[in-house]
């Protein structure tokens, strides 16, 4: 499309320069006309989302520039003309009313918008310091439970690890563990949708590594020696097996949503940092962002409650039979009833990824994103 | 900056594998006539390709960090002209585009040229489910084929399938800038004939005429038959759970389909089913009508685009001779058979040269001087103070041997 255009391009034109000021009129009823400000027409997916941006708050003039010329990652409907604005030829894809968008066509390019704010956000650092008399333990079992817990704990001197270390396999009820789960690998290498990749450990009737709990201790007494294993149900406990007095810190609790923008933005991540640094940009980075903004978090939808109930209960058995040494209430095992959601909302998502996007990155990374580290 | 960039975008199944493996083998002798192929890797590009347009790949994108730019980079640096190739940059987006072309320093004095090689729908329909079933899809023929004419686009087939081949689509997206003598069409000629014509066709849209190229073949993407690939359909159902994608690719795509079940050339050919066929034949000539009055340059013919007619006896890849299929499969398994014998060798020799690595170990254990320092180590750990000392030794000496 080349500037001057036909009316219904000097439309669109209009229309782009309007989203550029903050307008927030829907294409089916804009009327304004404009000369061309570009190469070509930003897509009908661009231009919605800028909308959606426009709606929700007052994006920088950097971030509408960054949306316009942002392309959808991955595979998927490409960049789609506007209908009205140009003749729908025989060639090519259809041109469409943004409106009827599906809300996964903007999350796609949100996504791409975001993995670049996310890259150039400088990562915290950790620190590194050790107590040489610290208590020695191996934090393991759930691990976002035990992920979080070690991070407050080597924050605090008292680094996990060393020479007859007591190992703590941290665990709660079994619906949790497998939220955990799924976000650790969402958050790891990557993961299906959360009813998939449950429905799948269902039809294997299999608990997924990082929810199986027996599998844990039973590796862990094989490795260290009963004596050395306990399964810590009641996180109250912890500070005392670690060797520090002030509580910790409850793990970050990521909404349905969240975790699912986590999802989808992971693999446009994975083309811009290497793996290692992939996951810390999502875990340390992303997390604590969406964290902050709350929502419900995700739970057992109930077509799979009586699965989980059943893992629980032969869990809780096994360990009472088995005698592993307990601290809290081995009842914690079992299902619980928690406030959340079965699934993430499509919505929802673009919500959260709108409010990220207008947030924008939380601190530049003084160093080159695409340095030596990520080579 | 680069005097001249040829922009090779497309599409997949027209000999591009050939002509990049020709170009990766003779760089050195492109680099005399002063024509740069930059690439350390044969798919330099594609890695390129997948970064430039944020496309997750198996996996494989995690080598393609940064690729685009440091191609780019390259080709900028270089005085004279370059050459860009892969068939998946077809599917570019028209900022993707915008950004490439720019990158490559159009608009700042390089003289791009777009090359797109093309084929025949009637083949390249039944070619493009082919690679989507030797990318683990399990979909059928019959569905692919609802997809690919369903008007709506909007299933991942549909939209990868027309990214990659609607022509004039293409030729929109990447030729917007460019004008029509700098974009040039090289039509793959026809089944039959005979092969050095494509090459000479490239050759001309790639101005290598005068340069002396080895042109023998290293890698290739060759086509399955029917048996074959319904064989390969139902191998992804069986082993896509199971099989992760870093493994599927050795031992799927390149040990079964292309070194075992590609040799296998006397099974009915992979065809438009005939009802499709007008519609494919009708769809094309519309293109050639539409390039012809763009006023590209075409190398070669764009009658090329017609196809041949439909065949007299179709087969339906939904529907194989299981005969033809169980020969197919024992073909696979005597090749995996093969393959399990050459890992078990390697193991068994590996095995050997760990147990003789082990019996160097404990022949050095033996000596005197590690017996006395043994028993020094053992002492120190039965006290305090000596376990504290070793402690400052290990740090002092600065080694990771400290417990974990």
């Amino acid at each position: 499309m080349t500037s001057g255009g036909t009316s219904g391009e000097r439309r669109a034109w209009g229309w782009v320069a309007s989203l550029r000021e903050g307008g927030t009129t829907p294409w089916s009823a804009w009327t304004g006309e404009a000369q061309a400000r570009g190469r070509v027409l930003p897509g009908a997916q661009q231009l919605e989302l800028l909308r959606r941006v426009n709606l929700a708050g007052r994006p920088t003039p950097e971030l509408v520039r960054r949306v316009l010329g942002a392309s959808a990652p991955g595979r998927g409907r490409p960049d789609l003309e506007l209908v009205g604005a140009v003749d729908p030829g025989p060639f090519g894809p259809r041109p469409v009313d943004p409106a009827d968008l599906p809300t996964d066509e903007l999350v796609r390019v949100a996504t791409s918008v975001l993995a670049d704010d996310l890259v150039a956000t400088a990562l915290p650092e950790a620190p590194s310091a050790r107590r040489p008399w610290r208590r020695r333990f191996r934090l393991v079992g759930d691990p976002w439970l035990a992920d979080a817990a070690r991070a407050e704990l080597r924050a605090r001197g008292r680094a996990a690890g060393g020479r007859g270390s007591v190992a703590l396999v941290l665990a709660t009820d079994l619906g949790t563990m497998l939220t955990h789960a799924w976000a650790h690998r969402v958050t790891g290498e990557g993961a299906p949708p959360w009813r998939a990749w449950l429905a799948e450990a269902v039809a294997r009737d299999r608990v997924p590594p990082r929810a199986d709990v027996l599998h844990a201790l039973r590796a862990w007494d094989a490795r260290v020696g009963r004596e050395r294993v306990r399964l810590v149900l009641d996180p109250a406990a912890l500070p005392g097996l670690t060797g520090t007095r002030r509580p910790l810190a409850a793990p970050p609790a990521l909404s349905a949503d969240g975790a699912e923008l986590a999802r989808r933005t992971a693999p446009v991540l994975g083309l811009l940092v290497r793996p290692e640094r992939r996951t810390r940009v999502l875990r340390e980075v992303l997390v604590p962002r969406v964290v902050a903004l709350g929502g419900p978090p995700l739970v057992v939808s109930p077509e799979h409650a009586a699965w989980v109930a059943a893992q629980a209960e032969r869990v809780h058995r096994t360990v009472r039979a088995a005698g592993y040494p307990v601290v809290g209430d081995p009842g914690a095992l079992l299902p619980r009833e928690h406030a959340g959601v079965a699934e993430p909302s499509e919505d929802g998502v673009l919500a959260l990824a709108v409010r990220l996007l207008l947030a924008g990155p939380a601190e530049s990374d003084s160093r080159d994103r695409r340095g030596d580290e990520d080579r | 900056m680069s005097a001249k960039v040829l922009l090779h975008v497309g599409t997949p199944k027209t000999g591009t594998s050939y002509l990049q493996d020709v170009l990766f083998r003779n760089q050195r002798v492109l680099a005399q006539h002063g024509i740069l192929y930059p690439a350390d890797r044969f798919d330099a590009h594609f890695l390129a390709a997948l970064d430039l347009m944020r496309l997750p790949w198996g996996g494989l994108e995690t080598e393609a960090v940064g690729a685009w730019d440091r191609l780019a980079a390259r080709v900028r640096e270089h005085g004279g002209t370059a050459v860009i190739s892969h068939e998946i940059l077809a599917t570019a987006s028209r900022s993707q585009v915008g950004r490439a072309l720019e990158s490559l320093g159009h608009g700042d004095g390089t003289e791009v040229h777009l090359v797109l090689s093309v084929r025949d729908l009637v083949r390249q329909i039944p070619a493009e489910w082919q690679e989507n079933v030797k990318h683990r899809s399990t979909i059928s023929y019959a569905a692919f084929l609802d997809q690919v004419r369903d008007p709506a686009r909007e299933g991942r087939i549909a939209t990868w399938f027309w990214g990659v081949q609607e022509i004039p689509d293409i030729l929109d997206r990447w030729g917007h800038d460019l004008p029509p003598e700098r974009v040039h069409l090289v039509t793959v000629p026809p089944p039959g004939g005979p092969p050095e014509v494509l090459w000479r066709r490239f050759s001309r849209a790639f101005g290598l005429d005068d340069v002396d190229l080895d042109l023998h073949a290293e890698r290739a993407n060759p086509s399955l038959g029917v048996p074959e690939t319904a064989l390969l359909r139902r191998v992804n159902r069986a082993a896509n759970r199971v099989v992760e994608p870093a493994h599927y690719r050795p031992l799927v795509r390149e040990l079964l389909a292309h070194q075992t079940l590609s040799r296998r050339t006397r099974s009915p050919r992979l065809a438009l089913p005939p009802d499709v066929h007008p519609w494919a034949q009708q769809l094309a000539a519309s293109w050639a009508a539409e390039i012809d009055r763009r006023g590209y340059d075409v190398v070669g013919d764009l009658a090329d685009l017609t196809g041949a007619p439909p065949l007299s006896r179709w087969s339906d890849p939904d529907r194989p001779a299981e005969r033809q299929v169980a020969g197919a499969a024992v073909e696979a398994i005597r090749a995996l058979l093969l393959e399990n014998v050459r890992l078990r060798e390697e193991e068994a020799r590996l095995h050997g040269e760990l147990a003789e690595t082990r019996r160097a170990l404990e022949r050095s254990y033996l000596r005197p001087s590690y017996r006395l320092r043994e028993k020094v180590v053992r002492r120190l750990q039965t006290g305090r103070a000596g376990r504290g000392a070793l402690a400052v030794y290990r740090r002092l000496r600065g080694r990771s041997s400290r417990s974990a």
